[in-house]
This record gives structure tokens, C-alpha cells and sequence, in this order.
């Protein structure tokens, strides 16, 4: 893709929080507990690291030393300005994820205020071309709404971010969530945490864990739809983020096959489960599988919409999607909706 | 034939690489523990992340069964900074998931303790 012509909108770009620089955000008892008593998040996955560094691409280490995406300057160095970002919207390095975390309501919720303070102002407030998501503790859900409402009217906040792990969130206890999101203009991104796949549980090899993300991606969609999210919130979008997109036509097919034999079931679909899906889901391309320009269009046939993807980067992790490499060549209409239209048309809040 | 020395042998310890031009072309040069010297294009062949900030290592190989780990071939795989695919620096920069993708190699030699880089 020719840089010079469009500037890219790139809707996964995960900042990273140290827990010390957080802590300046964080009421007493929580700085203590992080400060004096080493609380962390539990973090289970028990395979060798995908890559080099990690699960971070090893040229993202700060020059300093510190970890991949903590620092503005460097990835402004290494991704806003070099390959010249319109917009880039933040999605955390799930670390911590206050609705993941099992237990310790109080510490979740806390961690959530604290994180989206630490986003806009070390951000959101110092490049004009962030955008944030809003971070809550799911757990406790009178809190949660209270954080969206306390941050979701911040002019650059432009989702709720909601882990893929073991809830699933069309379930009727959440949709007040959705309600608060819809009133501040907000949309909900859901991202994968650990571990998604294999009923809450690890599979054997990360190979297998990494290749079945998707899966869980299916899964939230199937979910929401089904539970009547968008009928009851009609100007709420879901962007679902990092799973891929290959697997969007077989869940499109899938849904419509069984709601013309099972509508009985949900009466309150009042469309088909792929025009709910071409008119309030979004999908960010990485990682991206390697297709030929032929493959990468059909598919894009076979989901009878060419707005439902977004170009996301993932930048700094080890599955970084190069916006001049990971997809193949397509025409300038269709590359100018995928890069940036297409994001900008979903997200209210962006500027147009 | 175009010739150009890119750094001395002592600037590379075996095991270990480091980017350096040769003309216009950003290249890796890279030195086994046996102590010879390798270059390639300084690109991964599959979305360009410049392979320099990536590793030299060994490699678990295909010859193994199910369940079994063999570690090998120390300090002649390069392994790319980001997705981490495997190339054989011994057997033409071959991608060792598909042996039919291979790095862009030039020719090495080494005169007087300077590595030369040819075509």
C-alpha cells in the first residue's frame, strides 16, 4: 500500500502500564498492596513464549530497557510517525484486566479507575492521534457503570473494552453495560485474554491455543447477537479485536442456517444474525493469514460486505501485521475502506 | 563482480550476527560456532522485520516424533524479531517450516581478518 495516499487509522495498538507507573493513580490500601505486598496479576500461560522476546516483537523494546509499548516516544518513533498514523486506537496490554481477574472485586475496580486515568493523561492527552479504551471490573457491575460513566465522556475514549476469557457477555446481567456505552457514544471491543479456548482451560501447546482464537471470537458473537444486544441497542457496534477474519463467512452462514430453522427460540431477532452483523460488527484484520489477492476478495465476497473490516497493526506484539505486508494488494476503493473508512464510519467519536 | 568489506572477523563473535550495508543493500552477517561467516538479506521474507533484532539459536527438529524435543544445530538458525520464523544459516537461509522459502544469501570471504561480502 502506497503510505502517501491514505493514512491508516490502526484500531489494536497495545499501550503497556508498569505497575509502578500506575501507582500515583491508586487510592491506599491498593498503592500498598502493589507497592509493599507484590500483588501482580495471576498470569497462567504455561508454554514457551512465542517469539524472541516474548510476546513482544524484539525490536520494540524500549532503547532504555523497559518493556515493548511503555513508552510514547519510542512508539511514536517506531509506528505513529513512521508509518504516519491518522488515528491509532489503544488496547492495552490486557495486563492488568480488572474484568478478568478472579476474586478481589475492590482491587479490580480500583486498578480499572487507575488505568484509565494513566491512559488519558500519559495518551490520549499528549497525541492527538490516540484513542482510548474504557476499562472496567465487570465483576461488580454497579462500578463498572459508575467508570463509564466517570471516563466515557471523554472526548477520546471510543469503546469499552470487555476480555474474551470465560463470560459471556450477551448475557441480560450486562446489558446495563451496554446501556451506559450506547448513552456516551461509545462502542464495546472485545480482545482475547487467557485462556479463551478449550472450555476455560489450556490446550496443550500454544500452537494449538494461538490457532483457536478465533474460536472464542465466534463464540462472543454468536453470543450477543442471540441474546438480542443489538435489537435492545441499535446504535451499539462491537468491534471484535485480534481474533482475525477468515472466520467471518462461516459464522455469517452458520447463524442464518439456524435461525431460519430455530428463529421460534429468539423472537426478538428481527433481522438476519449476518445483517445484524454487517450493520453493528467490526472485525480487525491481524493477525492476518497469508492470502492471495483472490482469496483475501472472495472472502470478502462471501461476507457481502466490504465494511466490516478494520486494519489493525497489534503493534508491539510478536504478530505484528505490517500495513505494507500482511495483506495483498487491492484496489484503492477497497484498501481506503479497510485502512481507515471503515474504522472512522464505526467509531462515533473519531473524527470524520 | 561488486565486493565490499563489511566489518572484521572480530567484530562477530560465533554465534552471533549484526547488520551491515553492502552498497545499497542492508545485510546480515552472521558467524556459526565454528567459526564461519554467512550473509543474507537483512529482511525476513515474510513481512520485512529487519532480522538483526532477532536471535541466532538452536532449533527443535522435524526428525522428531510426537512428544519428543531434540534441541540442535546451536547457533545456526536465525530467528526472526517478530513472528519468530526459523531460518537454517548452514543450508541457504531455508525456512525451516517451508524448505522451499529461503533468505536472499551473497557470497562471504574472508581476507586478513575482513569479512568481504560479494556477489
Amino acid at each position: 500500500m502506497s503510505k502517501e495516499q491514505i493514512r491508516i487509522v490502526d484500531t489494536d495498538i497495545h499501550e503497556r502500564v508498569q505497575y509502578k507507573d500506575i501507582l500515583k493513580y491508586l487510592d491506599e490500601p491498593f498503592k500498598h498492596y502493589i507497592q509493599n505486598c507484590h500483588w501482580m496479576q495471576e498470569k497462567h500461560m504455561p508454554y514457551t513464549q512465542p517469539s524472541v522476546a516474548g510476546v513482544d516483537r524484539a525490536d520494540a523494546t524500549v532503547p532504555d530497557g523497559r518493556p515493548a509499548g511503555s513508552d510514547l516516544a519510542f512508539m511514536q518513533k517506531q509506528l505513529l510517525d513512521d508509518i504516519d498514523h491518522e488515528f491509532g486506537i489503544l488496547t492495552s496490554a490486557l495486563d492488568p484486566s480488572p474484568s478478568s481477574m478472579h476474586g478481589w472485586y475492590e482491587m479490580a475496580t480500583a486498578l480499572a479507575s487507575a488505568y484509565n486515568d494513566w491512559q488519558i493523561d500519559e495518551w490520549l492527552e499528549k497525541d492527538d492521534r490516540l484513542y482510548g479504551s474504557v476499562h472496567i471490573a465487570a465483576q461488580d457491575r454497579d462500578a463498572a457503570i459508575r467508570e463509564i460513566e466517570r471516563v466515557g465522556s471523554h472526548p477520546k475514549m471510543v469503546q469499552v473494552l470487555l476480555p474474551i476469557d470465560d463470560i459471556m457477555w450477551g448475557d441480560p446481567f450486562f446489558h446495563p453495560f451496554f446501556e451506559a456505552a450506547e448513552k456516551h457514544h461509545l462502542m464495546i471491543g472485545m480482545h482475547h485474554n487467557e485462556p479463551p479456548v478449550y472450555y476455560g482451560k489450556w490446550p496443550r501447546y500454544f500452537i494449538e491455543w494461538h490457532t483457536l482464537i478465533p474460536t472464542a471470537h465466534m463464540k462472543q458473537v454468536a453470543n450477543m447477537i442471540f441474546n438480542g444486544v443489538f435489537d435492545k441497542f441499535p446504535n451499539l457496534g462491537l468491534m471484535m479485536i485480534e481474533g482475525g477474519f477468515t472466520w467471518v463467512p462461516h459464522i455469517m452462514w452458520k447463524m442464518n442456517q439456524q435461525y431460519r430453522d430455530l428463529r421460534h427460540e429468539v423472537p426478538w431477532l428481527k433481522r438476519k444474525p449476518s445483517d445484524i452483523f454487517k450493520e453493528q460488527i467490526r472485525v480487525t484484520t491481524q493477525p492476518a493469514e497469508e492470502l492471495t489477492k483472490q482469496e483475501f476478495t472472495s472472502l470478502i465476497e462471501q461476507m457481502g460486505s466490504d465494511e466490516i473490516l478494520c486494519f489493525s497493526t497489534d503493534y508491539p506484539h510478536w504478530d505484528y501485521d505490517s500495513p505494507t505486508r500482511a495483506l495483498p494488494n487491492m484496489d484503492p476503493e477497497l484498501k481506503k475502506k479497510i485502512f481507515a473508512e471503515n474504522a472512522k464510519a464505526f467509531y462515533p467519536k473519531l473524527p470524520k | 563482480m561488486k565486493e565490499q568489506v563489511v566489518c572484521k572477523t572480530t567484530e562477530i563473535e560465533p554465534g552471533e550476527m549484526k547488520a551491515a550495508h553492502f552498497g545499497k543493500q542492508n545485510v546480515l552477517v552472521c558467524r556459526t560456532l565454528d567459526g564461519e561467516f554467512y550473509a543474507f538479506l537483512n529482511q525476513c521474507t515474510h513481512q520485512g522485520a529487519p532480522l538483526d533484532k532477532g536471535m541466532i539459536c538452536g532449533a527443535t527438529t522435524n526428525e522428531s516424533k510426537p512428544g519428543d524435543y531434540r534441541y540442535c544445530r546451536k547457533g545456526e538458525i536465525i530467528r526472526c524479531p517478530w513472528h519468530g520464523r526459523e531460518f537454517d544459516i548452514k543450508d541457504e537461509g531455508r525456512m525451516l517450516a517451508n524448505p522451499n522459502k529461503k533468505l536472499p544469501s551473497y557470497k562471504v570471504r574472508v581476507e586478513d581478518q575482513n569479512v568481504i561480502v560479494y556477489k
